[in-house]
């Protein structure tokens, strides 16, 4: 009987936060498959269920590729950058003996994050801009006419320029985490490692390396996972332009659906958006489940 | 599978597919608007405008503000947007079924979706022709809301595509204004040589790339074939005159221009102020942009002169049609507020507040006869609106006058133009994909 008062009274306590999931969380995801089988004329309110038709245009579409193809050098990038990249600055951040000289440091690099991506990617496009932009008037101070490029403005550079952006902004972040798991190495380890006549580069690969594996593996899925969710800054940069060589699938779904007016392509290109972060998130659960490295 | 994890995927299952037959039932049909009743002066009134920003947001503001004086009861809500973000919101509220009571439309494809979806309220009765407030509308711009004989949209303004030039530019380089596209080009170096961006350019959002190819396909296309084109039913886009077109802007944009191929990366204001400042000697602008760009920079009105973009000299379409059409609002059908709606719609088409909205700093040219005078407007807009009612024909904007993926692809195909990505066969190629598709 208590039990059963017990289970009934959890129920309750949770009731509010499983009915504001529910509408919020599932049934949207529910809808949007519902969605991705119509061809829905937004006007009249028409939908004709289409079965698998929108996943058949989908896996067609020459630009759905191009947008999956830009959200994985996403991804490879960004994991070189705000992880790998970030821990090496890290290390060293950690390394300096001044408190004073780290925390200014950590500051910043963390000032970035601290920007809202549509004001960083509208500040970055004017950096950008082939005629004021501070970028190309500081390379042709270096050498002139050598990197003069409308780096927004041509497929060959844009994306990676969108993405060069996105670093900068996620950069200081990251760096800030991996100093915190840094910071939770023991000293004495440290210490130790010295004593036996281990250098900073050996220390690193060593001791700090291996004692901050956990938090590497949990940054790359959170920076795979992000980098298939990117949107704004590739919309405020590029809007998916030169000629559509800048999308990633949620600007291509956003594009197809209020722009081409074809929501049900769009509700497929939700769907995959979907699988694809809901495996990384499964890789993610089960990963934070592993045993904890212990010291 | 144990028998407890399969109850619950049972259940999981079952739900949703109740939810799926029942999320998607379409949009509830509310009853149809009743234009012609005597309206109610109370309650909400919404309204989507396309004035967001600078010069032109007080102009709404200050009409709700004096409508509301008059009706006390009447709350008049405004959603102000961009002429880019508007297009997203109005699709958005389209599709969630909470369009306000009022929204902007363009003409062409845009207009007949929501005409066609039973979106827009028939007007006829109190717009059509033989209505005293039909009378006060110039009949092309009423007609350009017009499907099937019946009048959907109430006509603000209109609009039109001119080249812009800066006089003394032209003085100071010794160049005569262009009659013809080679005698564009040509002067295009003596403009260089005299310190200035020939033609300012920017088509970082993709349409303005669009606003000069529609323009040469009216010069080098019949219309006939061009607006047959436009329907995805009937188009074939094989006219020999399209690629020749392609050809002239890619022309214009590797000669005329500073940023060349890097076009893309440029914000079609910053070409405004650029020309605006006295930095470039011709920009391709709407009649809605005159008054702008000489409002604060180094460009005076009278040092602002416009011209036609000029027609190749062998081009086999027409050269005396202009690039343009009006804009202007839809009244929701399936309103509650449709009499309240029409009512508010009235008193922005006054011929007072036309005559204000054609004025500076707006210099919107009123649809409303009379409302554009050399008393109310400024030289340019005046000029501007003479050329387009002088017109034999008006060539719509390309991206509102074709299907959504046609513009889409059309989009990224002047984009591809600029970035020499593609040649103009390739862009043909992909339109014509891109239409086969929208049938």
């Amino acid at each position: 009987m208590r039990t059963l008062y017990r289970r009934a009274a959890g129920l309750a306590w949770t009731a509010p936060a499983l009915v504001l999931l529910a509408v919020f969380v599932y049934l949207p995801l529910v809808q949007n498959f519902g969605y991705s089988t119509l061809t829905w004329d937004i006007y009249s309110g028409s939908q004709e269920f289409a079965g698998l038709d929108n996943y058949r245009d989908l896996f067609a579409d020459p630009v759905f590729w191009t947008s999956f193809t830009n959200n994985l050098w996403y991804a490879l990038l960004s994991v070189v950058f705000q992880v790998f990249g970030a821990l090496l600055l890290a290390a060293l951040v950690e390394s300096i003996r001044s408190t004073r000289w780290q925390r200014a440091l950590r500051t910043i690099y963390f000032i970035p994050s601290a920007i809202s991506l549509t004001v960083a990617g509208l500040l970055f496009y004017f950096i950008y801009e082939p005629n004021l932009g501070l970028l190309n008037h500081a390379l042709e101070a270096v050498a002139p006419g050598t990197f003069d490029h409308a780096w927004l403005g041509q497929e060959s550079t844009a994306m990676t320029a969108v993405i060069a952006m996105s670093q900068w902004q996620g950069f200081g972040y990251s760096t800030l985490l991996f100093a915190v798991a840094i910071q939770r190495i023991p000293a004495e380890l440290h210490e130790a490692a010295a004593l036996d006549g281990a250098g900073p580069v050996r220390r690193f690969f060593r001791v700090t390396l291996p004692l901050v594996r956990e938090m590497t593996g949990l940054m790359v899925l959170v920076t795979v996972s992000g980098a298939f969710q990117v949107f704004n800054e590739v919309m405020v940069m590029t809007s998916g332009g030169p000629d559509n060589s800048t999308h990633v699938l949620g600007t291509w779904l956003y594009r197809s659906g209020f722009v081409r007016n074809d929501f049900g392509h769009a509700a497929a290109i939700g769907t995959v958006i979907f699988v694809i972060t809901l495996t990384i998130a499964m890789a993610q659960l089960w990963f934070t489940r592993r045993r904890r490295v212990e010291w | 599978m144990r028998a407890r994890a399969l109850t619950r995927s049972a259940a999981l299952l079952g739900a949703s597919a109740l939810v799926l037959t029942g999320c998607f039932a379409g949009p509830a049909k509310g009853p149809a608007a009743d234009v012609t009743a005597k309206p109610e002066y109370s309650g909400t009134l919404s309204i989507l405008t396309k004035f967001a920003g600078e010069p032109l947001e007080p102009y709404f503001e200050d009409l709700a503000a004096a409508y509301e004086r008059e009706h006390p009861k009447v709350d008049v809500e405004l959603i102000q947007e961009t002429d880019q973000s508007i297009k997203d919101k109005t699709k958005t509220l389209t599709a969630s079924d909470a369009l306000p009571d009022i929204y902007f439309t363009w003409t062409g494809n845009w207009a007949e979706n929501f005409i066609r979806g039973g979106r827009a309220a028939d007007l006829t009765e109190v717009i059509g022709p033989g209505t005293a407030w039909g009378a006060t509308f110039s009949e092309p711009a009423l007609s350009a809301f017009a499907h099937d004989g019946r009048y959907y949209g109430v006509p603000l303004y209109n609009n039109g595509k001119f080249m812009g030039y800066n006089k003394a530019a032209f003085d100071k380089a010794g160049v005569e204004v262009p009659k013809t596209f080679e005698e564009l080009i040509a002067a295009c170096p003596d403009l260089r040589e005299a310190g200035y961006e020939p033609i300012a350019f920017g088509n970082k959002d993709g349409w303005p790339a669009l606003h000069y190819l529609q323009q040469l396909f009216a010069h080098n296309v019949p219309a006939d074939v061009r607006e047959s084109d436009y329907d995805p039913e009937t188009a074939t886009w094989d006219d020999p005159g399209y690629p020749i077109a392609l050809e002239q802007f890619r022309t214009l944009v590797s000669r005329c221009t500073d940023t060349g191929r890097g076009t893309n990366g440029v914000l079609y204001t910053s070409a405004q102020e650029a020309f605006g400042q006295g930095r470039a000697a011709m920009y391709y602008q709407e009649i809605l942009e005159f008054d702008n760009t000489t409002s604060g920079g180094a460009l005076e009105p009278d040092d602002l002169g416009i011209f036609p973009l000029p027609g190749a000299a062998e081009a086999k379409g027409d050269p005396r049609i202009v690039e343009g059409a009006p804009e202007g609002y839809f009244v929701n059908a399936r309103s509650p507020r449709a009499a309240l709606a029409v009512d508010f719609m009235k008193f922005v088409t006054s011929a007072a507040h036309a005559k204000t909205l054609s004025a500076p700093p707006y210099g919107q040219p009123s649809t409303v006869v009379g409302a554009v005078t050399p008393q109310t407007s400024s030289k340019a807009v005046q000029e501007g609106i003479d050329l387009v009612n002088k017109a034999p024909r008006l060539a719509g904007w390309l991206d509102m006058v074709t299907a959504p993926e046609v513009a889409d692809a059309w989009l990224a195909g002047g984009e591809a133009l600029i970035s020499g990505s593609k040649s103009p066969e390739q862009v043909m190629d992909s339109v014509r994909r891109a239409s086969d598709s929208a049938k």
